[in-house]
């Protein structure tokens, strides 16, 4: 007697925490004599209990980590070793931001192959390998600082040339690849290398950077590096203060570009990042200038990862890396070093309102009360 | 007609109510006020001298003021601008009075150039000019100095 179907049955058990679990439970039941009747109940109870009891309320709240290369290379014309950084996306089993990872966990295994080949007219001009480093130790932080791993080229790199970035990795058998134009030629027009001109920054008197527009530049920045000595309990260091500026962006048919140093500014960071304790003296050394421009990859990157303004609060981070993420972009710089402040300037910071607790001698080398400023 | 006057009157009185008292635009933060600086304006046009140098080889060096002759002679400055290739005239906001000022040129040029061109040594010489000038008050004094 042939089977005839009575009646088509299923079970859509919910998902619970198992997010996308929906398992489907589907029992066909036949019409045959009673005997199989029985049998048929039997294996249906079986079936039931083995599916409850397989289901699971564990849930994992991490999707697996698909081991991302991240990689950073910033060439720089006026360098004449490049540096590339080369790191994975982590996962680990406790809490992210309690632990840090195992320096092990950020690096591939494996054969790692990193080169960089210079084009002109589709032509290859020149191969340049990088080579695993330690050299340079990691700043501290979050992450571990020992084993920072990086590759490092020994190679001048030309301005205003096609630049393509090949990084194999033998662990997942996978090809980066980037690729950039480098800038042209950065020319700095003030500060000038002339130890007579003293810079003066002091508030009411600020400083104004001028250069030419760079080639291919999407960005530019200038950092003012402050240079003292001090002296607590009769030992003398020397210390440096790095101030950047904010970023400027290029303008268009214009002779030069400017950023102004602000005078009043200076001031206040010397009173928010120097200590003042009992006892110490700090004699101003003088001011370098460093002059940087970055390219079109540079700015759209620093545009991903600034502030958000209004309602679109995240907003994806730019990357130009193919088979990763990250950024491959260059750079130029030009440093002025060694310039002096002017003895306004010294006095402002050894009696001014903001600096006065700071120790700073004043531009006779000493703190007498009697060269106080009169604000 | 008695609607009319009693609306008049409830709005004049919503109106005297709701007026603030006036206030005195010359006297809102308590004799606070700091008097604005009696000043004038000490103008120097910073030219610097032609030679037979090429373009850029004669730079601008220094512009300071000071309030006397010893102090300016001493370093002791009021002021020091800032000095750029591409700025030609630079000002002073100063009290009413008598101030000394100094301008420095330097000379950049490889060689024997600079000694040649009549400043002291070679790369690196300097050529100065001194003089006072007498500011008034919103008045603006202008001053050329003069290389030799």
């Amino acid at each position: 007697m042939p089977a005839s179907v009575v009646f088509l049955r299923g079970f859509l058990v919910p998902p619970t925490e198992k997010a996308g679990c929906v398992t489907v439970l589907v029992f066909l039941m036949f019409e045959v004599d009673s005997v199989k009747k029985t049998i048929l109940t039997g294996i249906q109870a079986l079936f039931f209990i083995a599916t409850i009891q397989s289901c699971s309320t564990d849930f994992d709240i991490n999707s697996d980590n698909l081991d991302t290369p991240i990689v950073y290379c910033i060439l720089n014309t006026a360098d004449s070793f490049q540096y590339l950084r080369l790191q994975k996306t982590y996962l680990i089993d406790q809490a992210a931001l309690e632990f840090p990872p195992h320096p092990d966990s950020m690096v591939f295994p494996g054969e790692v192959v990193v080169s960089l080949e210079r084009w002109q007219n589709n032509e290859v001009k020149e191969t340049i390998r990088f080579n695993p480093t330690t050299e340079i130790q990691k700043d501290t932080g979050f992450f571990p600082t020992d084993k920072h791993l990086l590759y490092k080229a020994s190679a001048r790199i030309l301005p205003k040339q096609l630049y393509r970035l090949y990084i194999y990795l033998g662990s997942k058998e996978k090809v980066l690849y980037a690729e950039t134009t480098t800038l042209g030629s950065l020319t700095v027009v003030d500060p000038m290398p002339l130890p007579i001109r003293k810079i003066s920054l002091y508030e009411g008197a600020n400083y104004t950077c001028r250069w030419q527009p760079v080639e291919k530049a999407g960005v530019y920045q200038v950092v003012v590096r402050f240079k003292y000595l001090e002296t607590l309990g009769g030992v003398t260091s020397e210390k440096t203060l790095i101030w950047p500026q904010g970023f400027s962006n290029p303008g268009s048919n214009i002779e030069y570009l400017s950023k102004d140093v602000s005078g009043a500014r200076f001031m206040h960071v010397l009173e928010e990042s120097l200590v003042s304790k009992a006892g110490i003296e700090r004699l101003a050394v003088g001011l370098d200038f460093q002059i940087l421009s970055g390219g079109v990859e540079l700015k759209y990157y620093v545009e991903s990862t600034a502030p958000s303004e209004g309602a679109l609060m995240e907003k994806p981070v730019y990357s130009n890396v193919t088979n990763g993420i990250g950024l491959f972009s260059s750079m130029a710089e030009v440093n002025i070093s060694n310039l002096f402040l002017s003895s306004v300037t010294l006095d402002s910071m050894a009696y001014g309102r903001y600096t006065r607790g700071l120790g700073f001698l004043d531009h006779t080398g000493d703190r007498d009360s009697t060269n106080e400023l009169k604000y | 007609m008695t609607r009319s006057i009693l609306f008049s009157l409830l709005a004049g009185l919503f109106l005297f109510f709701s007026c603030d008292d006036p206030v005195d635009p010359n006297n809102n933060n308590n004799g606070n006020t700091d008097t604005p600086k009696i000043v004038g304006t000490l103008e120097i046009e910073f030219r610097v001298p032609g030679s037979y140098l090429p373009p850029n080889r004669v730079l601008r060096a220094d512009l300071s003021i000071a309030k006397t002759a010893e102090e300016l002679y001493k370093g002791h400055f009021l002021d020091v601008a800032n000095v750029y290739n591409s700025k030609l005239v630079y000002q002073f906001e100063l009290a009413p009075g008598t101030y000394y000022y100094q301008a420095g040129i330097v000379c950049v040029a490889k060689g024997d150039s600079c000694s040649a061109a009549g400043f002291p040594g070679e790369v690196g010489g300097s050529k100065w000019a001194i003089g006072n000038a007498i500011i008034k008050e919103k008045e603006t004094t202008r001053i050329i100095p003069q290389f030799r």
